[in-house]
């Protein structure tokens, strides 16, 4: 028993240590006042963030602060992911009420929504691009919002089914019973208790469009949101610690985003 | 769920009804997003995928063909690309199942804390979210020429010269996979095995079974549609990721790979058949899969 | 402790299957479970332990069969301490309280677990596994889900599969609380023929206090992590040594009072309801004690041969409860206080309105000194409640 006990943290902190070095090297690296962008170390320096540019610089040369194009994409992945989170909220939301009575079509629409994160991201890509090119609508980042939101949509509905009291469905049939209306009923009853699984879909759906690649890839070319902005980047320009630079700002982001997801949940699990 | 003498709580029937077809009005806007951006892009995805390319303004003509078809399958990589997309995938599900259970073993039976676990399960969603390209470069720092284990290789003596072989290889698309998609293998089980009656395990215990008895036949058994699912997910998710084998692969080549190379060129009708080849075999797989477990138990009871 | 010595003598004379020494148990910091439990279990008994809920018992279960851990004491099993010994190295078997078949294997295969974990032969599984679904009245079963059974049948192959692995203790954890009353009549009856026929030493835990008494060949009452009497059924029926005791183990009627005098072989004790007699029993002498006077409902007469009785009193009939074969009635006296009596159906008086003599001899009374084995507790306190 206490070798088996030790044997598996031992496991599970090499398992973290494996996948958060990357995450840690990253940061710590991007201060390196080397422009490599491996070791040695060679001291500490903020220029990365925001040293001034002199005008000479190009692309991985110009300090995250000063790039434009990063911050342009930044802005641009802002509106996206509030998008998404809006998006993925509402749709959260409504299919989970839905999907709690036997109704006709249960099965088909539970699967054609998980469908949304098991269908190869490429064939999603290229399927949406087509169909816009062929309907010659445009690529707004609606859309790249609304193929995030498709993605994100399973993972807050299994997480707000698997944490649903299930004594809510008998609180409602009590409201409704005391003569509430059907949208009193959930503004009362439902969404209090559910309140936190929402947040968490709507934060889910945030982050998920601040990394997405595979799909928005396909709607949202060159320097649109950031994921497309860095591998556009990075194509084309060394690879320098500036880099690690803008992921640490990126992931920030998202830690702090998962952080008060987590701080949100276990707030809804009282 | 508790058997024995615990009676179960009365039966959920439909309960309370939002009043005749509100239910479905409810489902108007999940709905149609679905329709529009996932059914309808899939359908033109694959009709495009019979349509002849020409140096149109669209790339193709709309004219019905099974060229495409012939020509993927006679292709000579075709093989090739066929068995390396569904081995990568294979073994990268393989790995994430190796880590992802034992993680979720411990996140069940070994955290009694709430607040803990809490963290300890967004602590292994983050790395999921981070950008890919960018979770790609952080793995130069580490698997690099100059990176931290060849640095440490040799500082110690080990090897003279930097190990080239670390990057671009099928490993490293493993090692990246294995970060990114854990979260889909490491919950599914979770899930599962979270469900699991300790009772069993006292019972499985209590008649004479050894510890990696009690795991195999009780907790292993007992997790199998996690199990499924977990890998079900992995494996579609990573036959469908090109990014990572663009920057990592060396030469590997992957359907993946091959359709956003053949899109970038703006051969649609080719792309599309490659990528109808991975909506096939990603249904087949998830279809397959779900006969043999029913993932809404996961979910609705 | 007692004499070492005479200790290890008697232990080997009568085999003690079971020595639990000072156990004690806390959960957290805060609760603790058990409190330095110490008892021991013949080999072959039929041993039940009752008490209220949470008082420790199920813990206790656990703790002998080792899926729970103890603080600090001593727990020996056909005499070695099994404090490194885990459950599956342990001669024991349970049966859980909500029985814990499992749900993805056969009734065949469920029941054969225990024999596969041991390693034995497949080709005695067929017979093994026949014969215990026999010994419980459940042939025929093999193939069937635990998911199609009811709550009965589960507990049936719960119990065969606790059997099977032919164990030198059965532990049972409340196996009469989820059944209704007739199925508990019936499994009592089956239990205790089960226990003649196979001889393995049961121990059984339950909150009915009928059971316990029924069953038991050894009874332990215990009480929020401590054991307030062990001793035979009709021992601690008649001769319960705390209030808690007497109380659980059957209806009592009650009363504080002080022991005035002694005359001849009889107390007189000053009560509520005035001076009653009950029989001295020689050894300690307990004039001047404050301490409890109790008679069990069954004791009383009413009417005529009341007056006959060393004790009687006065009393007025407010209610009564009829079971078919008993009547309980229920008497108030000068003072408010109150009195149950029961008594064959014809006796009972039919006017519950009038007046009434009740009566008792002081042979049938009890003095009981200690409210409970817990240390601390006023004894009035724990007969009228707070």
């Amino acid at each position: 028993m206490k070798l088996s006990d030790v044997g598996i943290r031992v496991y599970v902190a090499f398992f973290i240590l494996l996948v958060y070095t990357p995450i840690i090297l990253m940061i710590v690296l991007s201060t390196n006042t080397s422009g490599r962008i491996s070791f040695p170390y060679e001291g500490f320096t903020t220029k990365w963030y925001d040293a001034k540019p002199s005008g000479f610089e190009y692309g991985s040369y110009i300090s995250a602060y000063y790039d434009w194009a990063f911050w342009i994409a930044f802005q641009n992945t802002v509106y996206v992911a509030f998008a998404a989170a809006m998006m993925t909220t509402i749709i959260v939301t409504t299919v989970a009420m839905t999907l709690r009575h036997r109704i006709f079509g249960r099965n088909a629409l539970f699967y054609i929504i998980l469908l949304g994160f098991l269908v190869p991201g490429v064939a999603l890509g290229l399927g949406n691009n087509i169909l816009f090119r062929m309907m010659n609508w445009q690529f707004t980042w609606w859309i790249a919002a609304m193929l995030d939101t498709v993605y994100a949509v399973p993972f807050g509905l299994i997480l707000m089914m698997a944490r649903f009291d299930p004594d809510l469905m008998l609180y409602e049939r009590a409201a409704s019973v005391l003569r509430a209306s059907p949208f009193s009923v959930f503004r009362r009853v439902t969404l209090p208790l559910i309140k936190w699984e929402v947040v968490s879909a709507a934060i889910f759906g945030f982050v998920l469009a601040w990394g997405e690649l595979i799909r928005t890839n396909f709607v949202a070319r060159g320097t649109g949101v950031i994921s497309t902005y860095i591998s556009t980047q990075l194509a084309i320009n060394p690879i320098t610690p500036k880099w690690y630079a803008v992921g640490t700002i990126i992931t920030g982001i998202s830690i702090i985003a998962l952080v008060f997801m987590g701080w949100v949940l276990s707030r809804g699990q009282k | 769920m508790a058997q024995g003498p615990v009676p179960s709580p009365a039966k959920k029937t439909s309960g309370f009804r939002v009043g005749g077809y509100s239910s479905y009005l409810l489902l108007v806007p999940g709905l149609t997003i679905a329709t529009i951006f996932m059914i309808l892009p899939l359908a033109i995805m694959t009709v495009v995928s019979f349509y002849t390319t020409a140096p149109s303004s669209t790339g193709y003509l709309e004219i019905f063909t099974t060229k495409n078809y012939i020509d993927f399958f006679t292709a000579p990589n075709t093989p090739t690309l066929l068995v390396n997309t569904f081995s990568l995938a294979l073994i990268a599900a393989g790995i994430c199942f190796a880590f992802g259970f034992p993680l979720a073993y411990f996140l069940t039976f070994r955290i009694k804390n709430a607040t803990f676990k809490n963290y300890v399960i967004t602590l292994l969603i983050v790395p999921f979210l981070i950008d890919a390209s960018i979770r790609t470069v952080a793995w130069i720092a580490i698997l690099g020429k100059d990176g931290i284990v060849n640095y440490a290789l040799m500082s110690i003596g080990a090897i003279h010269s930097p190990l080239t072989a670390l990057l671009f290889s099928r490993n490293t698309l493993y090692i990246i996979w294995l970060q990114t998609y854990i979260v889909f293998m490491e919950f599914p089980i979770y899930l599962a095995m979270n469900r699991i009656d300790p009772d069993l395990i006292w019972a499985a215990k209590v008649l004479k079974a050894p510890p990696h008895r009690v795991l195999y036949d009780i907790v292993f058994k007992l997790s199998l549609p996690g199990i499924i699912c977990g890998f079900v997910f992995v494996f579609v998710s990573t036959l469908g990721d090109y990014v990572t084998p663009n920057l990592w692969a060396g030469g590997v080549q992957t359907l993946g790979l091959s359709v956003s190379r053949y899109s970038d060129n703006f051969l649609w009708p080719y792309a599309s058949v490659l990528s109808t080849m991975l909506l096939i075999i990603s249904v087949i797989v998830l279809f397959i899969s779900f006969k043999v477990v029913d993932i809404r138990k996961l979910v609705y009871e | 402790m007692s004499g070492s010595f005479g200790q290890n003598t008697w232990s080997m004379l009568t085999l003690k299957v079971l020595e639990c020494k000072n156990l004690t148990k806390w959960y957290g910091k805060e609760v603790l479970a058990l409190n330095e439990v110490s008892f021991d279990v013949d080999e072959g008994d039929f041993f039940v332990i009752i008490g209220p809920s949470g008082c420790g018992k199920s813990t206790l279960l656990k703790v002998i069969a080792g899926l729970l851990d103890y603080n600090s004491g001593e727990l020996f099993i056909k005499g070695s301490d099994v404090k490194q010994i885990p459950p599956h190295k342990r001669d024991i078997s349970m049966m859980l309280e909500n029985y814990a078949l499992f749900p993805h294997m056969s009734v065949f295969n469920n029941i054969s677990f225990g024999l596969k974990m041991l390693g034995k032969d497949r080709s005695t599984f067929d017979k093994d596994v026949k014969d215990s679904l026999r010994l419980v009245g459940m042939e025929g079963y093999e193939n069937r889900s635990p998911l199609e059974l009811s709550g009965g049948q589960r507990q049936r192959v719960a119990l065969a599969r606790a059997l099977v692995v032919n164990p030198a203790v059965l532990l049972l954890d409340e196996p009469l609380s989820h059944v209704d009353y007739r199925l508990q009549r019936k499994l009592m009856e089956e239990l205790k023929l089960l226990h003649q026929r196979l001889g393995t030493t049961f121990i059984l835990t339950t909150h009915v206090q009928e059971h316990g008494l029924s069953l038991a060949e050894t009874l332990m009452v215990m009480n929020t992590g401590v054991i307030e009497q062990i001793g035979k059924p009709d021992e601690i029926y008649t001769r319960p040594q705390t209030v808690f005791a007497a109380r659980f183990v059957g209806d009592i009627n009650l009363f504080s009072g002080e022991v005035s005098g002694r005359q001849g072989g009889v107390y007189v004790v000053k009560t509520a309801l005035g001076d009653l007699k009950v029989a001295a029993a020689a050894g300690k002498d307990y004039t001047g004690h404050k301490l409890a006077y109790g008679v069990r409902p069954e004791a009383i007469v009413v009417g005529e041969e009341a007056l006959k009785c060393e004790n009687h009193v006065q009393a007025k009939g407010i209610n009564s409860y009829y079971f078919g074969n008993t009547v309980e009635c229920v008497f108030e006296m000068a003072g408010g206080v109150t009195m149950k009596a029961t008594m064959a159906p014809e006796v009972a008086p039919t006017l519950m309105r009038g007046g009434a003599v009740l009566g008792w001899s002081a042979r049938d009374s009890m003095l009981i000194e200690k409210p409970s084995v817990i240390e601390g507790l006023n004894i009035e306190e724990v007969i009228y409640g707070k």
